[in-house]
């Protein structure tokens, strides 16, 4: 990086710096800057930028939460690889919503290495989020069973909406993935609407969302404990970013997350809190019905999936090259969160038991699978039960995402052909829609926002008002 | 576009088997005039069959048929839900689903039906009484035998719902003897039809309900595949679109194609993510203003084949039975009859200038002039019989193999 390059990047940061305090209401802007968490990779980092002076963060601790902020202004090394040039730090830099783009923002976004080589490096997650949510809600509420103290850190990621009128989407992986799914769709979110947050959070069970005490045996994955999850973790955030109100959400559930969220929009619990902030929700590729039939041939597939990985890399590879994740940029960005190194820690005998095919090879294959999905089937059911059902009743705007038309079940075919709710379709996609078009993805989110946003709706007058105000019609 | 006796059908949506049924309930072309409300391809697996029929028969009886678009006649849809996939497939290259592309980009937008008669002309069921002077909606099943007829009384409002079966075996009225009942799937006979009541929510299915009509009784009848746009107030004001082109995702000609009514007042946000809902008031206003006694439209799923709402000033046909193959609704088609006065014509098409007969009967009037008929109306909406047919037997038709079930889906 020339002298030159430095210079600009250092006056646009410091610019950015200036336009956070004037944007932002929080007590802690200093939070939004950073140093580059220890186990970000170099090589993520175009054109030496990884090397760019950093003002150190303050890492803001509460009484029960703590934030680890990450680079929130320009020249962040949020270079992606290998996507296109102008979607350099489009994330971190509309984080402040006032730092106009210049022309020379592909500075930045230089492909590492020769276009054809493709690197299949791991892509932190600080390229993406603003922050990160460590969010203790109150020792488990849930009645269910007597055993307390049931202790369950809640990790989540965060980009705040700017504005009291910026929307917060909120976003519920699937079964046996991460909240770092959403992630390359997040920044594809914030370079269509600057304005929009989101909030990614790790279930439980996945990620880095922790839970100690309780009982012990297989994490309590039903649909209802999911469901309060989420409602609790909007709240919690809600709480530890002391916003006044929650802004106007929409909920984004993908796969078994698409059930959560159709089940937290359907309890009405959203709406009933002030503000009115629900404005509707969007389901990406899960129908009752074929959910259903696929079921039965869940474990084969599992069976097939490769028990451990040697490196990230390897993980990543097997990802791209199994077309499970299409796209090597989300590849890069999610799947380090789903793999958990054993290699250290020899407390995993369960992980190591559990899955089948145990070739048991972990010393050459130390990286595992975080969540053991075989181990979560007793809930496979529960989980997309009613779906269809509650997924037309529930209130608020309507979105369904599907990776072919044939998944439609009979019930969401009646509905569509009824116009009660919008579909789209990629039939391009895999599974993982949000990640192998996460461009496009994104267009429809913002769409379905803009539409389903109250405060921008105008409609043409009632003949009942036309006809109150004197008018002939 | 004018044309008397008109049959109004809704969507097809490929399912071609189904829509000889239809020929076979409705009578063939020409002896019958047909009116097509969009939405010929897509979904079902002969959507090519399905759209060149129609448009062969366009072609060749330009005058007794009349196609309109529907949302699913766009480039941007086809390729998403079948249609493309099955050009592809049948020729190994998109060249026709282009050409086909090109040709939706000329479909109407929408038409008007005038010169429909008060008085249902004779069925075409023979052991059936001929229709008495005040019936305004008669509902018959595949074999024309009339499963249910509701008539005009002097108050428009008050009708006597009265529910008068004549079945020719002596059936119960309340099972109305609908054919093909064997073949099709169970639970999908329309056991609301022979008692409409006001229904539920507007897309719910709950029945094919008929109130009789306080419409204006002009007997124009505007036939459009979705419904009304905020933009248009007017009918006059659909000439001014420039159709020919692909839907675009906002304004009139989007919305015409993609709207549904609803039980609420004024406009409403449309959960299909484009176009409008629109209330009652909006339907009548505009029937008042524009002098038309029904709007008909298609674009929703009805699981009784029609669905007339708002005090029967609009009605949902549709005629895609058994939709996507498991739906189980049946279809129903919309049989207009003729003013005999011969009266009660105009001709506002903008594409009849050259046509033999000008795409009118006799006495025509000049162009663009309306002439109505000065004829004594009874009230109420002109007459109107619905003719409720099933899916064509299965082993009529080659299914393909469903698609193997999803490999991931946690």
């Amino acid at each position: 990086m020339s002298d030159l390059q430095k210079k600009w990047a250092k006056a646009k940061l410091s610019s950015a710096m200036a336009a956070t305090a004037t944007v932002f209401n929080e007590a802690d802007e200093d939070t939004l800057m950073s140093d580059v968490p220890t186990d970000t990779t170099s090589a993520t980092v175009a054109g030496g930028a990884g090397g760019f002076p950093f003002p150190t963060a303050t890492s803001r601790k509460n009484l029960s939460v703590s934030t680890t902020a990450a680079g929130g202004g320009i020249g962040f090394g949020g270079s992606i690889p290998e996507q296109d040039d102008d979607s350099s730090s489009a994330s971190s830099m509309s984080s402040t919503g006032t730092v106009i783009p210049s022309p020379g923002r592909a500075l930045f976004a230089r492909p590492m290495g020769p276009s054809g080589g493709r690197s299949l490096d791991p892509i932190p997650w600080t390229t993406y989020f603003e922050r990160e949510l460590f969010l203790t809600t109150p020792p488990s509420t849930s009645s269910e069973n007597g055993t307390e103290t049931e202790q369950i850190t809640h990790h989540a990621y965060l980009t705040s909406p700017v504005g009291p009128k910026g929307p917060l989407f909120v976003t519920h992986h699937g079964a046996g993935s991460s909240g770092l799914s959403f992630a390359v769709l997040s920044s594809e979110i914030r370079k269509r609407l600057p304005t929009a947050g989101i909030l990614s959070i790790d279930a439980r069970g996945h990620g880095s969302t922790t839970t100690t005490g309780g009982t012990p045996g297989p994490v309590d994955l039903s649909l209802s404990t999911l469901s309060t999850d989420l409602f609790n973790v909007i709240q919690a955030t809600k709480t530890a970013m002391h916003w006044p109100e929650l802004p106007p959400i929409i909920l984004v559930g993908h796969s078994l997350g698409g059930a959560v969220v159709t089940d937290l929009a359907h309890s009405g619990r959203l709406s009933s809190t002030p503000g009115n902030s629900f404005l509707g929700y969007a389901v990406l590729d899960v129908v009752e019905g074929s959910a259903m039939d696929a079921l039965q041939s869940m474990q084969t597939y599992l069976s097939t999936r490769p028990t451990g990985f040697g490196s990230l890399k390897d993980g990543i590879e097997w990802h791209v090259r199994s077309r499970t994740v299409k796209n090597a940029v989300s590849a890069r960005t999610s799947v380090p969160a789903l793999l958990v190194d054993t290699s250290s820690s020899q407390d995993k005998e369960d992980e190591k038991g559990n899955i089948a095919n145990g070739s048991n090879k972990s010393s050459s294959r130390p990286w595992r699978w975080r969540t053991d999905l075989a181990a979560t089937q007793p809930f496979w059911e529960d989980w997309f039960v009613g779906l269809s059902k509650k997924f037309l009743e529930a209130k608020g705007g309507k979105l369904l995402l599907l990776a072919g038309t044939d998944r439609l079940d009979t019930e969401l075919t009646i509905g569509q052909m009824q116009g009660k709710y919008a579909l789209q379709v990629f039939p391009e996609a895999g599974h993982f829609i949000h990640e192998d078009l996460p461009e496009k993805t994104a267009n429809v989110l913002v769409d379905f926002y803009r539409r389903n946003d109250r405060s921008s709706l105008v409609l043409p007058p009632k003949v009942s008002e036309l006809l109150a105000q004197g008018k002939r019609v | 576009m004018v044309v008397r006796k008109q049959k109004i059908c809704g969507d097809i949506h490929g399912q071609f088997h189904d829509l000889m049924e239809l020929f076979r309930v409705g009578g063939d072309v020409p002896d019958t005039n047909y009116l097509f409300m969009g939405d010929f391809v897509d979904r079902g697996f002969y959507s090519l069959e399905s759209f060149l029929l129609l448009l062969c028969l366009k072609v060749r009886y330009p005058d007794r048929m009349t196609l309109i678009r529907g949302n699913h006649e766009s480039r941007q849809i086809t390729t998403v839900y079948g249609f493309y996939d099955e050009c592809l497939r049948k020729y190994g290259s998109a060249n026709v689903w282009r050409y086909c592309c090109d040709i939706f980009d000329y479909l109407a937008l929408g038409a008007i039906v005038l010169g429909a008669s008060n008085t249902l002309s004779p069925g075409n069921d023979p052991t059936t009484l001929p229709a008495e002077e005040d019936t305004e909606i008669e509902v018959c099943n595949a074999d024309g035998h009339v499963m249910s007829r509701f008539r005009r009384q002097g108050g428009r409002i008050n009708l006597i719902r009265e529910t008068q079966t004549i079945s020719p075996k002596g059936a119960p009225s309340s099972s109305p003897p609908v054919n093909g009942t064997s073949s099709s799937p169970s639970g999908s006979a329309p056991p609301a039809v022979g008692a409409p009541t006001n229904t539920g929510p507007p897309g719910s299915g709950a029945s094919g309900s008929s109130g009789g009509s306080v419409g204006n009784p002009a007997g124009a009848v505007l036939c459009v595949h979705g419904g009304l746009s905020p933009l248009i107030d007017m009918v006059d004001k659909i000439r001014l679109l420039d159709r020919k082109q692909e839907v675009p995702h906002e304004g009139a000609m989007c919305d015409l194609l993609w709207s549904d009514p609803d039980e609420i007042d004024g406009w409403g946000l449309s959960p299909r993510g484009a176009g409008f809902l629109f209330g009652a008031d909006i339907v009548k206003v505009f029937n008042h203003k524009n002098d038309l006694s029904l709007i008909a439209r298609a674009h929703q799923l009805v699981m009784e084949g029609f669905k007339e709402m708002f005090d029967a000033s609009i009605v949902t046909v549709w005629s895609a039975p058994n939709y996507c193959y498991r739906c189980g609704n049946v279809a129903a088609l919309l049989e207009l009859s003729e003013d005999d006065s011969g009266l009660g014509i105009f001709a506002r098409s903008n594409g009849d200038v050259n046509r033999s007969d000008g795409g009118m009967g006799q006495g025509a009037p000049p162009r663009g002039v309306l002439m109505e008929s000065d004829l004594a109306r009874k009230g109420g909406g002109p007459a109107r019989r619905y003719r409720v047919f099933q899916a064509a037997p299965q082993d009529s038709r080659g299914m393909p193999a469903k698609k193997p079930v999803a490999d991931y889906f946690l």
